[in-house]
């Protein structure tokens, strides 16, 4: 749906966007994550032909981005940041008029706007203008707009910033639910929403392409230990030494908290689950439990590592430069 | 022509949905109406060889109120959307940015017609309810229509660019008074003795509004306003389609 071959922009002495390539297939729900200023709206903003690129080629549903311009922005839905409306018009008004500048007969679009607004929700306020919208409804009539015309293609940026945290769930659920008519590509840099929609990740810093895999194997493929949180009672100096010969374990470290209980977090080795030994442990020294856990690590900390990493490189080659 | 028409008519759609164009027609035409009662009152009191056509489209007074409705309805055109980013979804609509330009730039001429509407019937109320001997010849009220109806192309046409240049209402509004101005005065300058020689007054001449609409007000279709008017609309209007395009590869 979407083919990136070494897409390029430069801006006066600065490169936002340094020859990135990425796919994305039928179908598919693709986060696009970054830290802000990654070049994220960049990238979204050349495949979507607001921007033309300073070199490399893109293709958006089997159109080039330069020389099939209109037919490109024909398949696509695209939501920009921060969603700018019309803030007179009102919410249906805008929707018809979005709905016929992209090409569809006025009683097309007319049964196209009331469904969209009812995929969106927003059939309630069809007759508001659109300045005394919530935030939360705005983003739904920008969304109601992306896809008003059934494109194949949805592309949002950052579609859930500034909403509470019941208007992100609300959004997100939405998104799940496109996601089954259309191809989603999606910008953001909150990253649990990309854990919980995304079926994979493109992750950009830079300027550059940092990573592009499922979340699982992105988690997975973080070399960190393994955490393990224990929380028990009893001889406390015992179960230290104790914990300490267990294979695998790495690191221990424990806090004392009231009534005789401590808390202990056990670095591990991460392709060993030492549970079953910690929970052997403490059974045969006959001390208490109340909670053995392993504290997984999420995007978040695969993200951060690799951003950091690719930091430390790039300070290592500007050294070793000059 | 269909992506046109949906452009052209949200276009006028907004200019009537705000409350500003509505002030604007009315403020213009109780200036006028009061420029009008005046000049009947001088040409009452003294005896004057020209017609109340020529007398009315001569007057300073007249220009004023013209030099500030430019900027007023042209200042929004495209400084607006950029400033609020709905240029962004527009211009990743399926539309050409011609058709933008085409459409906010027609409408808008189309709203300044409306609003020098009120100004052109003076005359025939003014008649029909005096019930006085015409003061003018009904080839001179069609020479001012044409006249006006050039004049104001062209200065649309200048505030439809200074509106493209930038994202501030206020800075467009502000080119578009001073390019607007500076053009008119143009054909003043021989007479404030800023130039001389035959060769430049000649030149200016060709520049100069208040000439046009000399010839035209008495009814003298000249081909030479016409033709650059019309020629100057026409490359002011590209120019700010290239300024759009050339947006996109900005660095």
């Amino acid at each position: 749906m979407i083919e990136v071959k070494n897409l390029t922009k430069k801006y006066a002495g600065r490169t936002a966007v340094d020859s990135i390539s990425f796919e994305v297939g039928k179908g598919e729900i693709v986060g696009f994550l970054g830290p802000n200023g990654a070049g994220k709206s960049t990238t979204l903003r050349m495949l979507t032909c607001f921007l033309s690129a300073t070199d490399g080629t893109a293709s958006v549903a089997g159109y080039d981005i330069y020389d099939d311009s209109i037919e490109v922005r024909k398949h696509v839905g695209y939501m920009p940041e921060n969603v700018p409306l019309y803030p007179d018009m009102r919410v249906i008004e805008y929707l018809q008029f979005r709905a016929r500048l992209k090409g569809m007969r006025a009683r097309e679009a007319k049964r196209a706007v009331e469904e969209a607004m009812d995929i969106c929700s927003l059939t309630e306020r069809k007759k508001s203008i659109i300045s005394t919208l919530s935030k939360g409804y705005k983003q739904r009539v920008g969304l109601a707009d992306a896809l008003v015309n059934k494109p194949e293609l949805l592309i949002l940026d950052e579609p859930t910033n500034g909403l509470d945290p019941n208007q992100i769930r609300q959004s997100r659920e939405l998104i799940k639910h496109l996601g089954e008519r259309h191809t989603i590509l999606i910008s953001t840099h909150i990253l649990s929403e990309v854990e919980m929609t995304c079926g994979r990740v493109v992750i950009i810093d830079r300027g550059k392409i940092r990573a592009s895999d499922t979340p699982q194997n992105l988690i997975r493929r973080l070399r960190r230990p393994g955490e393990i949180i224990l929380e028990m009672k009893g001889d406390a100096g015992a179960a230290e030494s104790g914990l300490k010969k267990i294979d695998g374990i790495e690191a221990v470290s424990s806090t004392q908290v009231y009534g005789g209980w401590s808390v202990f977090n056990l670095k591990t080795d991460p392709s060993i689950d030492v549970r079953e030994d910690v929970f052997s442990l403490v059974q045969s020294s006959g001390w208490k439990i109340r909670e053995l856990a392993s504290r997984a690590a999420s995007l978040e900390d695969a993200f951060v590592d690799l951003v950091r990493k690719t930091e430390a490189e790039e300070k290592e080659t500007e050294e070793t430069a000059s | 022509m269909r992506t046109f028409s949906i452009l052209f008519q949200k276009e006028l759609r907004s200019f009537f949905l705000s409350p500003l164009a509505w002030i604007v027609m009315a403020l213009f035409t109780f200036l006028n109406g009061w420029l009008f009662s005046s000049m009947v009152n001088a040409m009452r009191l003294r005896v004057s060889p020209r017609s109340l056509v020529y007398n009315l489209f001569d007057s300073g007074w007249f220009w004023m109120g013209f030099f500030i409705l430019f900027p007023l309805i042209t200042m929004r055109l495209f400084a607006e959307e950029r400033k609020m980013g709905t240029i962004e979804g527009l211009l990743t609509a399926p539309v050409r940015t011609s058709e933008v330009v085409l459409a906010k730039y027609l409408a808008t001429v189309v709203v300044y017609l409306l609003i020098v509407t009120p100004v052109l019937f003076f005359f025939p109320l003014f008649q029909w309810i005096t019930g006085e001997q015409a003061a003018f010849q009904p080839g001179a009220l069609w020479g001012s229509v044409l006249g006006l109806s050039l004049v104001g192309m062209f200065h649309v046409a200048i505030g439809t660019l200074a509106s493209a240049l930038t994202a501030n209402q206020l800075i467009a509004a502000m080119l578009t008074f001073v390019f607007v101005m500076l053009h008119y005065f143009l054909g003043f300058m021989e007479r404030f003795g800023l130039v001389s020689g035959s060769t430049w007054s000649d030149a200016l001449s060709y520049f100069s509004t208040i000439e046009h609409m000399h010839s035209l007000s008495e009814g003298l279709i000249d081909s030479r306003p016409i033709i650059y008017y019309l020629s100057f609309s026409v490359l002011l209007i590209s120019i700010t389609h290239h300024v759009l395009e050339s947006r996109k590869w900005r660095t």
